[in-house]
């Protein structure tokens, strides 16, 4: 009985945490969609200056997502499946960019890109001007968001039995086969949530982007840049409408994720 | 057909010294042993799926010590049948007859008469999560059939098997093994090879 008691008052005290924890996430989003009118959405909707900083924050981030998907997977692979010395070295310089402040990975991929690093003064050659390009962007966006992917993808490639992959090649499968047609396949739910992830969390990177490209600006840029011009009142209705796109692109790809692993 | 010589290999704490092992066309070979004598590991040393310390593997009078999985004439029938799980059954079948990039139709004929002769045709649109263990097994022995290996390698086949089942699996494997395949069959069981095997090897003795 006195278990009982125990058990019930405990389940009280974890569901009202819970509560005040989903509370806590959902009412900033709540008292910012409650704020915003109707008329003022679509207005800003209609403007052209906000319509193409969403372009452009989902387009390079979807880009340069599956740019960098060419390089991350093998990586991940290699991580899931191979013994090495230095792994735990390489798996920590993986999860630099989660743990660094935005704003210096924002420092740090500028001297990257800037014209008097070797990239720089290799596109200086062809006129171009790396620093404030979409390019940048990209770049910036990629390297905060692909600790998302690499992860994701190394646990899905984990949870495939190596025995498969040993059948594979009994039964004439290249090791490139093997990871095209069986392990690929089979961690394919996990690389779509680390697509999914590093896409999401690319399109809504602010600290890095704004070091090296204020121009052309992305959404998360231009709210900023309206509330500091022009106040909480204009940057408000720009953060809704970014905010219901993102979830809409968020549950859009999820299903997608889904609806494939169901297939 | 298949000569091991003075294979060497280890991992951890297993060792394995000086194994060798001599078959000929045709012979039906059981290797016994308890868990952990390292009788999976020797059927993984001879299909190429771990590189040998030392020792050679000569099929058919060529050298395949150093030859990659995919490149020896051998099939491997795993303890667990290893069943593509994302693949359909006739998928799964098919596969190395894709790989090696046969056409459509051939790889329809192949896949529909080596289904009849194990009887799972009925089964071939079944996703493999769907099958009982002794479906899978006749799955996953076509599909290391349709390669037509010179060297069968069997591990435990009838480990996940209930008892009625395995009578049928002992008559299907005596039939693969009437068409003149060498087969070398690991298990810990002696009883479930009494009618199969012509020859027999006790890890750590000397083939009799």
């Amino acid at each position: 009985m006195l278990y009982g008691k125990n058990y019930t008052s405990i389940r009280l005290v974890f569901l009202f945490l819970s509560g005040v924890m989903l509370l806590f996430i959902v009412a900033p989003l709540l008292g910012l969609f409650f704020s915003t009118s109707v008329p003022g959405l679509f207005e800003t909707f209609r403007d052209k200056e906000v319509t193409s900083s969403i372009g452009l924050s989902l387009g390079v981030s979807a880009l340069f997502t599956l740019l960098a998907a060419f390089f991350a997977l093998p990586l991940a692979y290699i991580m899931a499946h191979k013994e090495f010395r230095g792994k735990a070295i390489i798996q920590g310089l993986i999860d630099i960019p989660i743990v660094l402040p935005h704003s210096a990975a924002g420092i740090a991929v500028l001297g990257f890109i800037s014209r008097d690093s070797a990239l720089g003064k290799f596109a200086d050659l062809f006129g171009l001007n790396l620093v404030g390009s979409p390019f940048a962007i990209g770049v910036a966006m990629a390297f905060v968001s692909v600790p998302f992917l690499i992860n994701a993808a190394r646990d899905g490639f984990l949870a495939v039995p190596g025995r498969l992959e040993q059948a594979a090649r009994s039964l004439g499968a290249s090791p490139f086969k093997v990871f095209r047609q069986i392990s690929l396949p089979l961690a394919k739910p996990s690389v779509i949530t680390g697509l999914v992830m590093m896409f999401a969390r690319g399109m809504s990177e602010f600290g890095a982007v704004v070091i090296v490209a204020y121009h052309p600006m992305t959404t998360p840029v231009l709210i900023f840049d309206r509330f500091n011009s022009y106040g909480l009142d204009y940057a408000r209705p720009v953060a809704v409408l970014f905010i219901i796109i993102c979830i809409l692109v968020f549950i859009a790809l999820r299903l997608l994720g889904r609806k494939r692993k169901e297939t | 057909m298949l000569s091991c010589t003075n294979m060497e290999y280890s991992i951890g704490a297993f060792s394995l010294r000086n194994f060798s092992l001599e078959l000929e066309r045709g012979d039906y070979c059981a290797l016994l042993g308890p868990s952990g004598s390292g009788k999976t590991i020797i059927l993984e040393l001879i299909a190429g799926l771990r590189p040998l310390k030392k020792g050679s593997v000569v099929i058919d009078g060529k050298d395949h010590t150093l030859t990659p999985p995919q490149h020896r004439p051998v099939g491997l029938l795993f303890q667990d049948y290893a069943l593509f799980p994302h693949m359909s059954v006739y998928e799964n079948i098919a596969y190395p007859l894709k790989i090696r990039g046969k056409e459509k139709a051939e790889v329809r004929e192949t896949v529909h008469a080596f289904a009849a002769e194990l009887d799972i045709s009925r089964h071939l649109n079944r996703m493999p999560g769907t099958l009982s263990g002794g479906e899978k097994q006749r799955v996953a022995l076509a599909r290391t059939l349709v390669i037509h290996p010179m060297v069968l390698l069997l591990d435990e086949p009838m480990s996940a098997l209930d008892a009625p089942l395995r009578e049928s699996s002992v008559a299907l494997l005596r039939s693969v093994s009437e068409k003149g395949i060498t087969i070398l069959h690991v298990t810990h069981d002696p009883s479930e090879v009494d009618s199969l095997a012509n020859r027999r090897i006790h890890l750590g003795s000397r083939s009799k």
